[in-house]
């Protein structure tokens, strides 16, 4: 059974969308979203279907995008909202609930201490500042003497390092780190504006840029997802700057389709094996 | 102190509010924030207003524009949704300290904003834990359901498990149990004070001091007691978020019977029901 409040006052300086209304369904799809720092658009589907289960079997599915452009509306008056963002390895399209207002990183504030998030600002330049959007541990655990707070040495800083992975701020690879989806949806904003001379941008999507190709003529730089689908179904890829032969392996788009059947294939493979036992 | 500052330094004094949060902030200045005094006008939430240098004035109380105090709201439902998922109360002076800052004379306003818009859109309800105390938590409004444990990123509050069969013993019980005899009957579970559990960690530690600590219970010592044991019963958070007869009707769960196959306690949670039924006395309003 929904239930209906009733609507509060919309946010009426100069907006175009009068503010939706919030139901049960809603609400407890925003309690169950917050419980994450990020999610997969197939979990999220998943999400919201429990959430139309619990409180309005009869009623159908509202269409994701405006499921959440709805609740978005109501979200800004707070200042927060549901973005939409994609990996920037493989384009996998992912959501997060990000502040709007302050561009600080207030949630990770609450779960982390003064010199932990001092090592995590190191290893956000240093991500910056790099060529391919990686910073080595070696490099991020040289900086650990510069850091606010109480003292910490290497051993604890490669702990605090596997934390920020664990809950999602960075991703690790062969040693590398860099920013996971959800640091990147989260802090974009403030990130812009804190480095405005050392981010960089992807061409295509002109979104903040961590992990990318570049021309090596002109300098230009594309997400890997941003490139998949630029060059999609063509034989001889060209910069869209300077229209030199772009030398790069062309990665290919994300089919949300193919990549259900290869986790369900798994799926089963698994259980299988697991009951000859 | 303020957690990613610029690095850039840009030669403007931080106000000592600022300073004092250590709410994690930015000195972001094109972002949209109250700190910046009464009176100044800035652009919505645009990251690319044209970074205009503003001096970094005190605050005075003056007038304050429509979108600063939607702003502070904003601020302190974030904060509230972010302390309220540690499970420790918020204090009111914590409230005041980190988000209210110089907009103190309007506490009791900006409160009962945010407690509106934490219901409305959340489905939270701002409670004072105990009348009077000055401390808050946040009551779930909706249900959970099982199936929520499949969809959720984190553990979620203890419906089941270790602090419910607690919860049941004592009031079980008659409302107070002593210590020992919580785990005489938590061993039968092969659940051990001295020893770690696989799901709970370290049951002693999690039902003596976290689940304290969230308030679901209290810990006393018995006077006079040699050795030393201590009696359990329900913390104020408890009688918030659940009731005696939901918890009765738990333990006829897990015992396969009805609630009603333990006539005493099931008069005790009818009449509580009752005294549920009753209306309250209105929301979070902060005692002055």
């Amino acid at each position: 059974m929904t239930s209906n409040h009733t609507p509060a006052p919309s946010h009426t300086q100069g907006g175009p969308r009068r503010a939706g209304v919030m139901t049960d369904v809603h609400r407890r799809f925003l309690q169950l979203l917050m419980t994450h720092g990020v999610l997969e658009e197939w979990d999220v589907r998943r999400l919201q279907k429990h959430c139309y289960r619990v409180h309005d079997r009869t009623a159908a599915v509202e269409e994701l995008e405006d499921f959440i452009n709805n609740i978005n509306s109501v979200l800004e008056s707070l200042y927060i909202e549901i973005k939409k963002g994609a990996t920037e390895d493989d384009g996998r399209p992912v959501y997060a609930l990000v502040n709007l207002a302050t561009t600080s990183v207030s949630k990770m504030a609450s779960d982390f201490a003064e010199n932990e998030l001092d090592l995590f600002r190191k290893a956000l330049e240093l991500i910056i500042d790099s060529e391919t959007g990686f910073a080595s541990s070696t490099n991020i655990l040289n900086l650990v003497d510069q850091l606010k707070g109480k003292k910490m040495r290497k051993k604890e800083a490669e702990q605090v390092l596997q934390k920020f992975v664990q809950n999602k701020w960075l991703i690790e690879k062969e040693g590398e780190f860099t920013l996971h989806s959800r640091a990147i949806l989260e802090m974009e904003q403030y990130i812009r504006e804190t480095y405005p001379d050392a981010v960089k941008i992807c061409n295509i999507c002109h979104s903040l840029l961590i992990q990318g190709q570049s021309c090596e003529t002109c300098g230009i730089r594309m997400h890997l997802p941003c490139v998949a689908k630029y060059f999609q179904s063509n034989s001889e890829p060209r910069c869209p700057h300077c229209n030199d032969y772009w030398p790069h392996e062309i990665p290919e788009v994300f089919d949300p389709e193919k990549e259900r059947e290869a986790a369900t294939s798994r799926a089963t493979k698994r259980s299988l094996r697991s009951r000859q036992h | 102190g303020d957690m990613l500052q610029k690095p850039r330094s840009r030669g403007r004094p931080n106000s000592q509010a600022e300073r004092e949060r250590d709410w994690g902030r930015g000195a972001a200045e094109e972002a949209p924030s109250t700190s910046r005094g009464a009176g100044s006008s800035q652009e919505a939430r645009s990251a690319s207003s044209q970074g205009s240098r503003r001096a970094e004035a005190s605050p005075e109380v003056g007038p304050r524009s429509q979108q600063q105090l939607e702003l502070k709201v904003a601020e302190l439902v974030q904060f509230l949704l972010i302390k309220d998922q540690k499970k420790i109360p918020i204090k009111r002076t914590d409230i005041l300290k980190h988000v209210i800052g110089d907009y103190k004379d309007i506490f009791p306003d900006l409160l009962k904003l945010a407690a509106e818009r934490l219901e409305y859109v959340f489905g939270y309800k701002l409670v004072e834990l105990e009348p009077k105390s000055n401390t808050y938590i946040l009551i779930n409004t909706l249900e959970p359901v099982e199936e929520d444990a499949e969809v959720r990123g984190d553990q979620g509050t203890p419906t089941t498990g270790l602090l419910m069969i607690v919860l049941g013993l004592i009031f079980m019980k008659g409302n107070t149990i002593k210590e020992t005899e919580v785990w005489d009957f938590l061993r039968r579970l092969g659940v051990y004070p001295t020893k770690k559990h696989l799901v709970f960690g370290d049951p002693k530690k999690l039902i003596t001091e976290e689940f304290v600590r969230q308030r679901y219970l209290e810990y006393r010592r018995i006077p006079h007691t040699d050795p030393v044991d201590y009696e359990l019963q329900w913390g104020p958070r408890t009688n918030l978020e659940t009731s005696k007869m939901k918890v009765l009707k738990f333990v006829a769960k897990v015992h396969n019977q009805d609630p009603k196959d333990w006539p005493a306690q099931y008069c005790e949670a009818l009449a509580d029901e009752e005294a549920r039924a009753r209306p309250e006395t209105s929301g979070p309003a902060p005692s002055s």
